[in-house]
């Protein structure tokens, strides 16, 4: 079943094309990475999907993405809606200037939610999930920023899940982290992947072929190829595909 | 000597320099404080800090005036808090960013380096006259108001200007509104910082004193005010009237009131740069 | 086995992978087994199902291709997972050319039908031969399931057997023929099957020298000492 549906989404910040003619359709509950050299247009791709390029200047876009039977950029849409399901983790990792529990909590708050119990159950929940329980059980009301890069991401992972989204976009979110930190969220996202969808750029190829089920490449702004990762790995069908992951450019 | 050598001799030449540039400033304020120290402090007590002004130095004291500033100080915090903090925040998180915007900043900036006593005729004309607040605290507060208006704008713009901008895309990311992302993100995060241009600004208030004799603050003010209609006194007037008189007690007088006011504005400052610091250890991007 | 391999993708691959060496393994002794039984009675049903076994034989030689093939492309193993991996595709060529060989075995019992004299068979040792060669894919099954290279090193000896018995058939088979004369169809296939068992023994030694380089990065190919190593 297919969650999101793009057509030929074409994207410019004034006058510079970045997006070409994209169409892609994501699967529910698979992990899609979005591969391609800087500047190759993947991450303003992944910020359509939530429409967090709307405070970019400039920035215009017409085709349509489709979630739920509907294009989210109808007027109709309300954005905060859909980043309610529509999560996103930020390439550095940036929680809040608050405790740890303020910042899983921030989204249900923002929503109006006030049940102190409720709101205790989801941080566990969430703070589970994301594999960071047990290293701040005790210190839920200790600083955010007091934790390690890692922990930070890890953080932000559970904040977003808090919400309770079906997607999860994720922009290179372990290039800022150590191995054995990137090595802990690639594991997360592999269990994440059974109760949500996730879309993640990354511009490490080798992550994108141990984490994703389905890849795209990316170049100047088009979809050059969009296949099981197995496969593009394995045997991409398009020669620029096949110059890139072998490092013969880009 | 060759290059490196050079280097380092004017190194710790304007290291030297330095010193003596900021030993400068602390030895003149260091002087200047220790005299009226030993002219005024032997005055401060209970009576003087209670008394009336009264033609007689002896039984002069600064009741009017400290209640007076007191009042100024809380009615201006008051007008001008909001007005300022709200202009800020909306010319910094909802203004675009066009030529008009950038007139308006521009025009703000050059507020606050209009003369205080331009206020005070506007303050006369506006508040005294048109409105009919008369010499009252009213018109003083709303005169200082737009006086410090600028300088809490500045200071709230920069603050934000601060925030960085993952804090605000991270709240946005999780579907807040603009609204709520200042309210819940940005000014939690620049509070520090508008806070402590708060309190500057009402220390400069807290010392102005052309304004206030255009609008028509008295030098002469024998009760202490009651309500924002009242006509009034503050420290700094005081401090005027009593030096221009011939007796020498009222020199003594002046020192002292001038010790008291020193007091009022190192406190607030120090208040201030406390805060600062407190704030600083909590956020640290 | 549980992982303290934080790339939680990857061990499951190379398990997979392990089963599917393992199984291939089973497999092809299986078929020497079916081999020895159908030479002791001729039994021609027998002969014919280890036959059927190489199309599943096959089957899994290509899946074990296809699996590293995936494993390299996606995980860029290094160490003793990349070692494992090229040791797998060795591996699996070699028990593909074993199962050729069992299934040459079992062609020549179906071509030649005749029951082999008890003193034939006791002359060429091929009762002994096949033991051994059947012992030596049992131990290298489970020195591969257990990475145990005690087990196989042991591997060096029993093709010694192997070797020093090929040697002796072609005097074996000259008298065999003098004293059967009627029989020199049947005693060429039991001649080629001792050969075809020896080339069986090869296939295992090199299986062994895989697992080797694999648990200890050991490379014993091409040398000459391997077998006086006790570990």
């Amino acid at each position: 079943m297919n969650l999101i549906e793009a057509k030929s989404v074409n994207a410019y910040y004034g006058d510079n094309h970045v997006l070409k003619d994209i169409s892609l359709d994501v699967e529910a509950n698979t992990v899609t990475a979005f591969i391609g050299p800087s500047g190759c247009g993947k991450s303003t791709f992944l910020r359509t999907m939530n429409r967090m390029n709307d405070y970019i200047e400039g920035f215009r876009m017409d085709g349509s993405i489709i979630m739920d039977d509907q294009n989210i950029y109808d007027k109709s849409v309300r954005v905060e809606e859909l980043r309610q399901k529509v999560g996103m983790v930020f390439q550095k990792p940036n929680p809040f200037p608050k405790t740890i529990f303020e910042n899983v909590a921030y989204g249900l708050k923002i929503q109006g939610l006030k049940d102190k119990q409720k709101l205790a159950e989801v941080v566990e929940e969430s703070l589970k999930k994301s594999a960071l329980w047990d290293e701040v059980k005790d210190n839920l009301n200790k600083s955010a920023l007091s934790l390690s890069g890692g922990q930070q991401q890890r953080l932000c992972i559970a904040r977003t899940l808090a919400i309770e989204p079906s997607i999860i976009l994720m922009d290179e979110p372990a290039s800022a982290l150590d191995p054995i930190s990137t090595a802990k969220i690639e594991e997360l996202i592999a269990q994440l992947k059974e109760d949500y969808t996730i879309v993640i750029v990354t511009h490490n190829m080798q992550q994108a072929s141990r984490v994703s089920d389905k890849t795209a490449f990316f170049y100047m702004g088009d979809l050059v190829e969009y296949d099981k990762t197995k496969d593009l790995f394995t045997h991409p069908k398009n020669e620029r595909t096949e110059n890139y992951i072998t490092g013969r450019f880009g | 000597m060759n290059n490196l050598d050079k280097n380092r001799l004017i190194d710790t030449s304007f290291k030297y320099f330095g010193i003596a540039c900021t030993l400068f400033g602390l030895v003149v304020l260091a002087i200047f404080l220790v005299k009226i120290v030993i002219e005024g402090i032997h005055r401060i007590d209970w009576n003087f800090l209670a008394n009336l002004p009264s033609r007689r130095p002896q039984k002069a004291g600064i009741l009017t005036a400290w209640t007076g500033t007191a009042w100024i100080l809380g009615l201006t915090a008051i007008i001008s808090i909001p007005l300022g903090v709200a202009a800020g925040v909306y010319l910094e998180e909802y203004g675009k960013k066009n030529k008009l915007t950038t007139i308006i900043e521009i025009n703000i900036a050059n507020l606050a380096g209009v003369p205080s006593i331009i206020y005070g005729l506007l303050g006369l004309e506006i508040f005294v006259r048109t409105f009919k607040f008369g010499g009252s605290l009213l018109a003083g507060a709303f005169t200082l108001a737009l006086l410090i208006l600028p300088i809490i704008i500045v200071a709230t713009r920069e603050a934000l200007k601060a925030v960085p901008s993952t804090l605000r895309q991270a709240s946005f990311g999780m579907g807040a509104t603009k609204w709520q992302t200042i309210w819940y993100q940005v000014l939690p995060a620049s509070s520090g910082g508008i806070l402590t241009g708060i309190i500057l600004a009402l220390s400069r208030a807290v010392g102005e004193t052309a304004p206030l004799i255009v609008i028509g603050a008295l030098a002469y003010v024998p009760f202490v005010a009651q309500s924002p209609m009242d006509e009034f006194t503050v420290l700094p007037m005081q401090i005027f009237n009593w030096v221009s008189r011939p007796q020498h007690g009222f020199v003594v007088n002046a020192a002292a009131a001038i010790i008291i006011l020193l007091l009022i504005t190192f406190v607030m400052n120090g208040i201030a740069i406390y805060l600062r610091n407190k704030w600083q250890k909590k956020v640290n991007w | 086995m549980t992982s303290s391999n934080a790339l939680s993708n990857l061990d499951p691959e190379l398990e997979a992978l392990k089963l599917n060496l393992v199984d291939m393994l089973s497999l092809v002794n299986s078929q020497l087994a079916k081999c020895k039984e159908a030479t002791m009675n001729a039994d021609l049903d027998l002969a014919k199902e280890v036959m059927s076994i190489e199309k599943r034989v096959n089957s899994l030689d290509l899946a074990i291709d296809k699996d590293c093939e995936n494993i390299l492309a996606l995980y860029t193993p290094v160490a003793t997972d990349l070692r494992f991996v090229l040791a797998s595709i060795k591996i699996s060529n070699d028990l593909e050319r074993i199962g050729d060989n069992a299934e040459g075995i079992a062609g020549l019992l179906i071509h030649v039908m005749e029951k082999a004299e008890d003193d034939m068979i006791a002359k060429f040792k091929l009762t002994e031969m096949f033991d051994v060669a059947i012992s030596m894919l049992s131990d290298m099954e489970e020195a591969v399931e257990n990475e145990d290279t005690i087990l196989a090193r042991q591997i060096f000896a029993k093709d010694e057997f192997l070797n020093e018995n090929n040697k002796k058939a072609d005097s074996v088979a000259k008298e065999l023929i003098q004293t059967y004369p009627d029989s020199i169809k049947l005693i060429l296939k039991l001649f080629s099957i001792v050969r075809k068992l020896e080339r069986v023994g090869d296939l295992a030694k090199n299986i062994g020298e895989e697992v080797i380089f694999h648990i200890e990065a050991k490379v014993l190919k091409h040398k000459k000492d391997q077998k006086k190593k006790k570990k």
